[in-house]
């Protein structure tokens, strides 16, 4: 053995152009994570307990010592322990009739079922309202009763038609996962069909069932929309937050407020995302045998109880899409189109004004889109360029995460899932906190809520980003290093076209919370920024609760549309052909 | 001397395990080597290291005459050839193909050209525009193998190329690889847990072990001659004694047997090895003519495994399981059964002899 090196050329690579195509992207995401996620929510914790630079606790006294903003706390416990329970309950049996029955139309349920993610959170409430409220077509008209679901009943029944796909999503892949031979196994033994229920259907799905409850937890205590519109004078912490800055201008109040609402909101996410893990981790992969077919009582069971629930979820589209229509709600059942004349009088994006006024001649036509409809435009091209903009950074961060490995990976990692444990009230105000400066060149520009919407929903975009990373076998990439491809031809030829399925599907999931989004950007419109989902709640605010409930309608006919362009183009772009996973 | 790749003190440890351990071998243009050895003796690693996809920790990867310790993966210009065949799924058998020389900016033509030429070679030109996912595992694997030959690389890497696919098409596609070498004289690479196929493919087999490489050789060397217990018991089959030396004589407990090998000294702990085509069986009755009287010992017939050509019997001597290979005519000439007392005969030359502490037992 020779300790000296043999003759030859010594070529060093500590600047080779995969290091610095890694090692670049990296710190820019890391740069933007730290500008747009961390320091908002670090600003809001020091305007909390820092009074003209002195450190105090003067803000958490003041909140635990004014009962009626006090109350807000309990309130959300409340009202989010009570959705859990209830939420976790109802969709664990759709999910086993949809994963162990054999139950008819099951796509179907399915598909209804996951409805409430097309809208913003807002239309249970405008639903609700319609049908229970003090002018409610049940409770006023059909029953002619004084009582009124405004409250934390209408929070909690809202909730729960919101929240209800998300737990419904765990529950149907863990039930989908537990092996049913199990089952089989137990039955076999002599166990009775209950008993067999209790002692393994129901041990086995524990992890996927206690995730669920506990990402319905977070939805709930971090949900603006239902209880502004219908909480009436039942405040929770999302909605107290927002009264204290907007109608007190207490920043400080607001942001002790949201560091209080950070603790339970994170606790359940943390507890969410380690469960999840878990129970994926019990995951057999095996192919599921056979599903017996149920008897018939059994059967028709569930098939009843998931056409019940489908009826609620889709009585709320209904009544929202029929309320747009109706000249006065539950007096004047007759048709009117005059409440898609909005009375907003907001301005555009130059860029959208411009437009209209280039394609259509002058007249009432051309002010109603150019200028009623600013709201819809804003929110299309916001949610076009988030849905875009998105699922491209989060594609190349998944790539650099779970493929590149590099030093800090882990700490990406960390920042990128951290969004969903943020309530976007929360961070939304450490967005006008920390950048409602004069040197902040794009704070006030429709640029500021593209970020905002990205940064709020980078979570889900860098989960299924990652999962699919994983699918796409490493070999693959090394041998085009191998053939000579760089890293930049590498990530186009290779990993973007197996990354298609995965990039549309973010792309679409980035597009519909653009969209619908609430919380998040409600403290960054302007009289000349607006988007359409938090002009619903003005124009409910305001008294036009026609008015709203047709912008809603809007809102949900342009995400529908969306989707039926999307699976129009991946339907003919021959996705079928490739193989990623064999 | 031609373009060589010589592995120097070449060590690679992940924090406290090392994997490949201060390994040597200097591997001539045009041959065909193969790394033998059970799972986790590094044989990967080392090829990883080769290719540059993992990182040196000591030691220096030579080629042609330079150091190739830090350069890029591309810039090594080594082909190679995944288990998992690795095509691109997005594209044609063509476009697979076409990769590599489009990565060096060769004129279109003369990629179409060398497209053509490599599609001959594995006979799968009607398939040109199908989709990897379209082609069965065997058709894949020649794909990936064309793919990673058509730049010409100067060595080519192929890491268990085999082991995904179905017996008959292994064999089919084993025969295909060495035409190719034989063809191309290009160096070759292959890491391989099949003893078989490394025997048969290869112009040396390196035998891996815990990082190190306990014997370099022909494959006929390897097996008529391995170097250690380890050896003679990863590649192909072996029986095995303990024993004290004497002479010529070694006792292994309750008899002595003589051997031939010379090499150990006197009174020394060694071990004994003998191939199962080495042991005569042979019915009891009258004793048979052999040689050595000394190494005849009684036993009986407890399993029979009929294998085609041969018979493999395995038979409780003094409670040790001997195995032994017999052709099968003997075997019927002999009529052996099950159950049956005979005489097992060792031939003294047979024996190898390894001085104890060495290799595994």
């Amino acid at each position: 053995m020779k300790d000296s090196a043999p003759p030859g050329k010594l070529s060093s690579t500590l600047l080779s152009s995969e290091n610095i195509f890694t090692g670049v992207i990296m710190a820019l995401l890391l740069a933007i994570l730290a500008l747009f996620l961390l320091y908002p929510v670090v600003d809001i914790c020091r305007l909390s307990f820092f009074k003209d630079g002195v450190f105090t606790i003067q803000n958490y006294v003041d909140y635990f010592s004014n009962p009626r903003i006090f109350r807000s706390f309990y309130n959300s416990m409340f009202v989010s322990a009570v959705t859990m329970v209830i939420t976790t309950v109802l969709a664990f049996f759709f999910a086993y009739g949809l994963t162990r029955t054999t139950m008819p139309a099951k796509g179907l349920f399915f598909t209804i079922s996951t409805l409430p993610l097309i809208a913003p959170t807002i239309i249970q409430a405008l639903a609700l309202i319609l049908l229970f409220g003090r002018n409610g077509l049940i409770t006023r008209y059909l029953l002619g009763t004084d009582w009124n679901i405004y409250g934390a009943t209408g929070i909690i029944v809202g909730e729960i038609l919101y929240c209800f796909p998300n737990a419904l999503f765990i529950l149907y892949t863990t039930l989908s996962a537990v092996d049913t031979r199990l089952d089989e196994a137990a039955q076999s033994l002599g166990a009775s069909s209950l008993k067999t229920f209790w002692k393994v259907t129901l041990p086995a799905a524990k992890y996927g069932i206690a995730s669920a409850a506990a990402l319905t937890f977070n939805l709930t205590i971090t949900d603006f929309g239902i209880p502004v519109v219908i909480g009436g004078n039942y405040s929770v912490l999302a909605t107290e937050i927002v009264s204290q800055v907007f109608g007190l201008q207490r920043f400080d109040l607001g942001a002790t407020i949201g560091v209080i609402l950070l603790i339970p909101s994170i606790t359940a996410f943390m507890i969410n995302y380690y469960l999840t893990r878990k129970s994926y981790a019990m995951i057999s992969g095996q192919a599921r045998p056979f599903l017996p077919p149920s008897r018939p009582l059994k059967k028709w069971a569930f098939t009843i109880y998931s056409v019940l629930i489908s009826a609620c979820i889709l009585l709320v589209f209904v009544t929202v899409f029929f309320g747009s229509f109706v000249r006065t709600w539950p007096y004047d059942f007759s048709l009117t189109l005059a409440h898609f004349d909005f009375p907003s009088l907001g301005a555009s994006v130059p860029l959208w004004t411009a437009f209209w006024h280039s394609v259509l001649a002058p007249g009432p036509l051309r002010d109603m889109i150019a200028i009623k409809y600013a709201p819809i435009w804003t929110s299309l091209l916001v949610s076009l360029v988030v849905a875009i903009v998105g699922a491209s950074v989060t594609l190349v961060a998944a790539y650099i995460i779970e493929k590149k490995k590099p030093r800090g990976e882990q700490l990406l990692y960390s920042l990128s899932v951290l969004p969903a444990a943020i309530p976007g009230v929360v961070l939304g105000l450490g967005y006008v906190l920390a950048f409602n400066k004069p040197y902040f060149f794009i704070y006030g520009t429709v640029w500021i809520i593209i970020i905002n919407v990205i940064i709020a929903n980078f979570t889900l975009g860098i989960l299924s980003g990652t999962a699919n990373m994983k699918q796409i076998d490493k070999s693959v990439e090394e041998a085009a290093v191998s053939l000579g491809a760089g890293p930049v031809t590498t990530f186009i030829r290779i990993i973007f076209p197996l990354s298609k399925v995965a990039f549309l599907s973010t792309a679409t999931f980035f597009f519909m919370r653009g969209m619908t989004t609430i919380s998040a950007v409600l403290f960054l419109v302007s009289a000349k920024i607006k988007l359409a989902a938090i002009e619903i709640i003005f124009l409910d605010v305001d008294g036009r609760t026609a008015s709203a409930n047709a912008m809603c309608t809007v809102v949900v006919l342009v995400v529908v549309l969306f989707l039926v362009i999307m699976r129009l183009v991946t339907g003919r772009s021959g996705l079928t052909g490739m193989s990623a996973a064999k | 001397m031609g373009r060589n790749l010589k592995l120097e003190n070449l060590t690679k440890r992940f924090g406290k395990l090392t994997a490949v351990d201060h390994v040597d071998l200097e591997i001539e243009e045009g041959e065909f080597i193969c790394f033998l050895g059970p799972s986790g003796c590094g044989k990967t690693t080392v090829l990883r290291m080769i290719t540059g996809f993992e990182t040196v920790t000591e030691g220096y990867i030579v080629f042609d005459n330079k150091v190739i310790n830090d350069l890029m993966p591309k810039k090594r210009e080594f082909g190679i050839v995944f288990q998992s065949y690795a095509l691109f799924p997005n594209m044609t058998v063509e476009e697979n193909i076409a990769f590599g020389l489009k990565m060096r900016r060769m004129p279109k033509k003369a990629i179409a050209e060398r497209v053509d030429v490599m599609l001959d070679l594995i006979g799968l030109s009607d398939w040109r525009s199908l989709y990897p996912a379209q082609l069965s595992g065997g058709q894949q694997q020649r794909v990936a193998l064309v793919r990673a030959l058509a730049p010409d690389p100067q060595v080519l890497l192929l890491d268990e190329p085999l082991s995904a696919l179905d017996a008959k098409i292994r064999l089919r596609l084993r025969a295909e690889i060495k035409r190719l070498q034989q063809e191309l004289k290009k160096t070759m690479i292959h890491v391989t847990h099949d003893q078989e196929e490394a025997l048969s493919i290869a112009d040396r087999v390196v035998v891996m072990e815990g990082g190190q490489f306990r014997q370099v050789g022909r494959p006929i060397d390897i097996y008529k001659n391995p170097i250690c217990n380890f050896v003679a018991d990863f590649v192909g089959t072996s029986n095995f004694f303990q024993g004290r030396r004497t002479g010529d004589n070694v006792d292994i407990g309750k008899r002595k047997i003589k051997v031939m090998q010379n090499g150990a000294g006197a009174d020394e702990s060694v071990s004994l090895s003998i191939r199962p085509e080495n042991v005569e069986v042979f019915k009891k009755g009258a004793p048979p003519g052999v040689t050595e009287p000394m190494n005849l010992v009684s036993g009986k017939i407890d399993v029979v495994v009929f294998q085609g050509a041969a018979v493999r019997l395995l038979i409780n001597m003094d409670n040790e399981e001997i195995i032994s290979d017999i052709i099968e005519k003997d075997f019927e000439q002999r009529s052996l059964k099950q159950g049956d007392e005979v005489y097992l005969y060792f031939p003294p030359e047979a024996f190898l002899v390894f001085p104890d502490g060495e290799g595994r037992k």
